[in-house]
C-alpha cells in the first residue's frame, strides 16, 4: 500500500505533461485551509485543466484564479471549499469557491481594483474575474460568499 | 486460578509458535492489502523482543484501567517497531496490525480457560481486550508521531535547499526560485537575500522566477516587498524568467513591476546585470590588444 509516499517532495515540475497513475477525476473538491492547501489546490487545477484540453495561457490563468479564490479562502474566510469541474458542453473548466466565513459587506468596492481589506495588493477578486470567462459571486455578511467562474475553450 | 497472574498456557508457554503463528497472520494481512511484505527475518526479531516485552507487562501486578507507562520496556519496544515499520512507509492499517494481529491468537489460547472455568477466566478476558485497547490506541499515537516528524523534517529540508543566494559576479547577486512561493519560503528567501545584499555590497540583483509554478498576486506581493526591501539596501533588481503566459497573467490581475527591469531570460538578464556595473561578456580575441 503505497510504499515510500511520504518520501516524495512536492512536484518540482510545474508542467507535469505526463499522464497522471493515479485516479484522474473530471471533478474534485478540495478543503481548503491553510496555506499549503492553496499550492495543493494550484497543482490539481493545473492538471486538471490540462486534461480538459486547455492551452498553456488558459491553464496559467485558471491555475492563477484557483491561488487567487484559495488565498482568499485562507486568509478571509478562515478556510472553505474549492470545487473543480471539467465542462463538456460547452467545453471547459470550471471553479466554484464556497466559505462561510464573514462574507462580504461591499461587493461593489471588494470589485474594484486597489481594495484591500487585508494589507494585500487588492487585485484578487477583480483579477480571477479578468482572468475567467464568466464570473458570479453571491455573498451576504455572516451568510458566507460563493464564487462561481468558468473558463471556456476557445475552439 | 490467582488473579494476580497470568497463566503461564497464555503467553509464555510455546511461545515460538505463538510469535510464528503471530508473524504468519501479520504478512498475510500485509499481503492481502497488497503491501510488500517486509523481511520476515527482521520482522521476527522485533516479534520475538516485543512479546518478551509484553510478557514481563502482563506479568506484573494487574492494575484496572491498565496503563500503558511510556517508559516501561514494552512500550519502548512498540513505539520502536512501530517508528521503524512508519519509516518504511506503512499505512495506518498495517501498523494497527502489528498489535490487532496477536489478539485473536491470545483470545484463541483463552477459550479452554472459558470453558473451564468461566467466572475465573471472564475478567482476564476483559482485561486483555482492554490492554489491546490501550496498546492499539498507543500504537496509533506512535504512527501519527513519526509521520508528523516526517512531515517536519522534510519541510524543513525543503526550506533549506531551495533558496540559496547564488554570488554570479563581483557585486552581482543571483536569487533563483524554484517551486512554491509562501509566507514561510519568502521570509526566508528574503533574509538570505538582503544579509547577501549587505555583506557582498551588491550593485545588482537577478531573480529568477522560472522555476515558480504560478505568479498570482500574494507572490507578487511576497516579490515585491523582497525587492523593496532589497533596494533599500542600494542593489538594483532585474528580473528574469517570467514566461509569456506568467506575463499575460499579471497583467490581467493588474499587477505591474513597473519599477523593476525585467528580461525575459536569464541570459538577457545576466548581459544586463553586467552592462549596469559596466561590464559584458566578449570574445577572447576582442579582449585581447
Amino acid at each position: 500500500m503505497r510504499r515510500g509516499e511520504l518520501e516524495h517532495g512536492p512536484r518540482s515540475e510545474p508542467h507535469p505533461h505526463g499522464v497522471e497513475t493515479a485516479a484522474t477525476p473530471d471533478s474534485l473538491s478540495l478543503s481548503i485551509t491553510v496555506e499549503a492547501d492553496i499550492m495543493a489546490a494550484c497543482r490539481e487545477a493545473r492538471l486538471l485543466a490540462e486534461r480538459a484540453g486547455l492551452d498553456r495561457t488558459a491553464t496559467y490563468h485558471v491555475a492563477t484564479a484557483v491561488a487567487e479564490l484559495a488565498t482568499n479562502l485562507v486568509r478571509h474566510a478562515g478556510g472553505g471549499r474549492l470545487s473543480l469541474r471539467r465542462l463538456l458542453t460547452p467545453p471547459g473548466v470550471e471553479l466554484i469557491a464556497e466559505d462561510r466565513g464573514p462574507g462580504i459587506t461591499d461587493l461593489r468596492l471588494a470589485l474594484s481594483d486597489g481594495y484591500s481589506s487585508a494589507g494585500s495588493l487588492g487585485c484578487g477578486l477583480p483579477g480571477v474575474r479578468r482572468l475567467m470567462d464568466t464570473f458570479s459571486i453571491r455573498s451576504a455578511p455572516g451568510e458566507g460568499t460563493r464564487i462561481e467562474a468558468t473558463k471556456w475553450i476557445r475552439p | 486460578m490467582n488473579d494476580s497472574t497470568l497463566p503461564r498456557t497464555l503467553l509464555e508457554e510455546d511461545s515460538e509458535t505463538l510469535i510464528a503463528d503471530w508473524l504468519e497472520r501479520l504478512r498475510a494481512r500485509w499481503h492481502q492489502q497488497g503491501a510488500p511484505g517486509d523481511d520476515p527475518v527482521i520482522l521476527s526479531v522485533h516479534l520475538n523482543s516485543l512479546h518478551a516485552a509484553l510478557c514481563d507487562a502482563l506479568n506484573e501486578p494487574r492494575t484496572t484501567p491498565f496503563a500503558l507507562d511510556p517508559e516501561s520496556r514494552l512500550a519502548r519496544e512498540l513505539g520502536e517497531l512501530v517508528h521503524h515499520q512508519t519509516r518504511q512507509g506503512a499505512s495506518a492499517e498495517e501498523v494497527t496490525d502489528l498489535v490487532s494481529a496477536l489478539k485473536p491468537l491470545l483470545m484463541k489460547r483463552m477459550e479452554p480457560m472459558l470453558h473451564a472455568d468461566p467466572a475465573a477466566a471472564l475478567p482476564l478476558w476483559l482485561w486483555l481486550d482492554e490492554v489491546f485497547e490501550r496498546l492499539l490506541g498507543f500504537t496509533f499515537a506512535a504512527f501519527i508521531e513519526t509521520r508528523e516528524r516526517i512531515i517536519t523534517q522534510q519541510s524543513l529540508s525543503l526550506l533549506e535547499l531551495s533558496t540559496p543566494v547564488l554570488r554570479l559576479w563581483h557585486q552581482v547577486l543571483l536569487l533563483p526560485l524554484v517551486g512554491v512561493v509562501d509566507t514561510a519560503r519568502a521570509r526566508h528567501f528574503t533574509e538570505r537575500l538582503l544579509e547577501s545584499v549587505a555583506r557582498y555590497e551588491a550593485l545588482v540583483t537577478i531573480i529568477d522566477v522560472t522555476g515558480v509554478p504560478v505568479l498570482d498576486t500574494s507572490v507578487a506581493r511576497h516579490l515585491m516587498k523582497t525587492i523593496d526591501a532589497a533596494r533599500l539596501l542600494g542593489t538594483r533588481i532585474v528580473m528574469t524568467g517570467i514566461s509569456p503566459e506568467g506575463a499575460q497573467t499579471l497583467t490581467k490581475l493588474g499587477i505591474s513591476f513597473s519599477e523593476v527591469t525585467a528580461r525575459a531570460s536569464l541570459r538577457a538578464g545576466i548581459a544586463e546585470a553586467l552592462s549596469l556595473i559596466g561590464r559584458r561578456i566578449a570574445p577572447l580575441e576582442q579582449a585581447r590588444p
